[in-house]
């Protein structure tokens, strides 16, 4: 296998979308191809990450619409779709082509449109991922699935609201001076949770979860190129590493898990990210958690072994994942802040680890960050992608 | 006849489970008996859900997931005013939802009393 390099990067301003999905793919794979000025070099493969636009844009076949749109014809093109982990499963697949010597230059994009169907119809179409007979039929919906866990959890290891909201807080802390982000406001402890006005800023929307413990709905498309390390001198810019890809499985129905407050899928897919690319958890300087809920961030720190079971929200307490902090988690806002376009979060994610690893990120920058991790989470935790990234080839 | 909702005993090992699986999850053999699930069970989890999908008029929907006396844990419906985890439930079969003029049965759990 060839080691593999993040070659360019693009991304659109996360939102209501100004653009149809295809112009937000368009403008993002755009950015990627002018990032790394690929010249007249031909990319060979190209991977589209999306979830929903059959349902809401009516549109299928997505990758071969995007080859038509840019021009890129007659280029391999296939869409990947993985649920809310399609970004980095279709990273992971572009991986696979380069590592494989099948194709040397990639292109990776997701993109996500999901307002132009109302919020209704928009999280009718996310609770399609849970199980038909078991879950969905119930009105079971993703919200509801994360209030359940988020119950189970808050009692075993004393993790409070005030917890969840200092998620919140930190995330759109960050989110603020990240101008790509979908949420640019800074809310506080008084807001969320004890002043006169909570019912109405911030009500429940599954309780234990209320408003601000949810992700927004957004629209947004982010690019990756990829390229053989042994030709990442060949583009503008600092390379960027893939060192290790772990994926894992598991049950569909939440309640068949033996310990429903337990995430296997997340630690499986961590250790094998950690394991293929030789590093621990104490190596990382900066990650991108998927914290669709805040109770994801406080479980997945833990599950990704950065912190004991059970000791992530006293991590964040301390700000110890705050930027600033020893462990920076979702600098660019995450999914909190910088908003869930779903099919594209996983390649936003690798988006935002490339600009901070190659000291681009700006006013979110974690200073001298050599070493990237991200966790893209499908379903409720039973398809889970880890990337680990590292600075320079 | 009375609407039931099925967990499935694999016909090789004697497991139950639900939802049914292609493989059982124990032996891997491929017959199964249906077993209406019924009886009673302990809430383990709930949530008031304001965050609905399509098909419901209602505010929001109560739901849980429930450890039963037969062996299997299941996802439902609450018709539960002040839900409590630990709480000793009991299993109905009612509508759960309609779609496009079909109504769907499943699982709604009322507190035991007494």
């Amino acid at each position: 296998m060839r080691d593999v390099a993040i070659v360019g990067v693009g991304t659109t301003q996360f939102g209501r979308a100004q653009w149809s999905l295809l112009k937000m793919m368009c403008e993002a794979s755009h950015d990627a191809i002018t990032d790394a000025r690929i010249g007249d070099r031909e990319i060979d493969g190209i991977f589209v990450a999306n979830m929903g636009a059959g349902r809401n844009n009516k549109t299928l076949g997505i990758a071969s619409a995007l080859v038509d749109r840019m021009n890129l014809y007659p280029t391999p093109a296939e869409a990947i779709e993985n649920g809310p982990a399609s970004g980095a499963s279709a990273v992971k697949t572009g991986y696979m082509a380069v590592a494989s010597g099948m194709c040397d230059l990639v292109l990776v994009c997701g993109g996500e449109r999901m307002r132009e169907v109302n919020n209704l119809e928009a999280t009718e179409c996310v609770s399609y991922i849970s199980h038909r007979y078991a879950e969905y039929v119930y009105g079971v919906t993703l919200p509801a699935l994360a209030g359940m866990f988020a119950r189970l959890y808050m009692q075993k290891y004393g993790v409070t609201q005030e917890h969840l909201a200092m998620v919140a807080i930190k995330n759109h802390d960050h989110g603020f001076v990240n101008r790509k982000a979908h949420i640019r406001e800074r809310v506080t402890m008084e807001g969320l949770l004890h002043g006169p006005d909570v019912a109405n800023n911030n009500p429940y929307v599954a309780d234990p979860l209320r408003f601000y413990d949810c992700c927004p709905v957004s629209d947004g498309a982010s690019a990756v190129l990829l390229a053989p390390a042994s030709m990442a001198g060949d583009f503008a810019k600092r390379p960027v590493r893939i060192a290790g890809v772990g994926q894992a499985t598991d049950c569909q129905a939440v309640h068949e898990r033996p310990d429903p407050t337990e995430l296997p899928a997340v630690r499986i897919a961590a250790q094998k990210a950690f394991q293929m690319a030789g590093l621990t958890p104490a190596d990382i300087d900066v990650c991108e958690l998927h914290d669709a809920f805040t109770i994801l961030e406080i479980a997945e720190s833990e599950e990704c072994g950065f912190f004991p079971k059970g000791e992530g929200h006293k991590a964040l307490e301390r700000g110890e994942t705050r930027l600033g902090g020893k462990l920076p988690i979702s600098p660019s806002g995450g999914l909190k802040a910088r908003g869930h376009p779903v099919g594209n979060t996983g390649v936003s994610q690798i988006v935002e680890l490339v600009l901070q690893l190659r000291g681009e990120a700006g006013p979110y920058q974690v200073p001298s960050a050599k070493r990237g991790f991200a966790v893209n989470f499908g379903g409720f935790g039973n398809n889970v992608v880890a990337t680990v990234l590292s600075e320079g080839v | 006849m009375a609407k039931t909702v099925d967990a499935a005993r694999c016909k090789s090992c004697g497991k139950l489970m639900y939802p049914i699986h292609f493989y059982c999850l124990a032996c891997k053999g491929r017959e199964f008996e249906p077993v209406p699930i019924e009886g009673d069970g302990t809430l383990l989890t709930w949530t008031r859900s304001y965050a609905l999908p399509l098909d419901y008029a209602q505010l929001f929907l109560t739901l849980g997931i429930i450890q039963m006396d037969q062996g299997i844990r299941v996802t439902g419906q609450l018709d539960i005013a002040d839900p409590k985890t630990g709480m000793r439930v009991r299993a109905h079969v009612g509508k759960v939802r309609e779609t496009m003029g079909k109504d769907i049965h499943g699982l709604i759990f009322q507190p035991v009393r007494g």
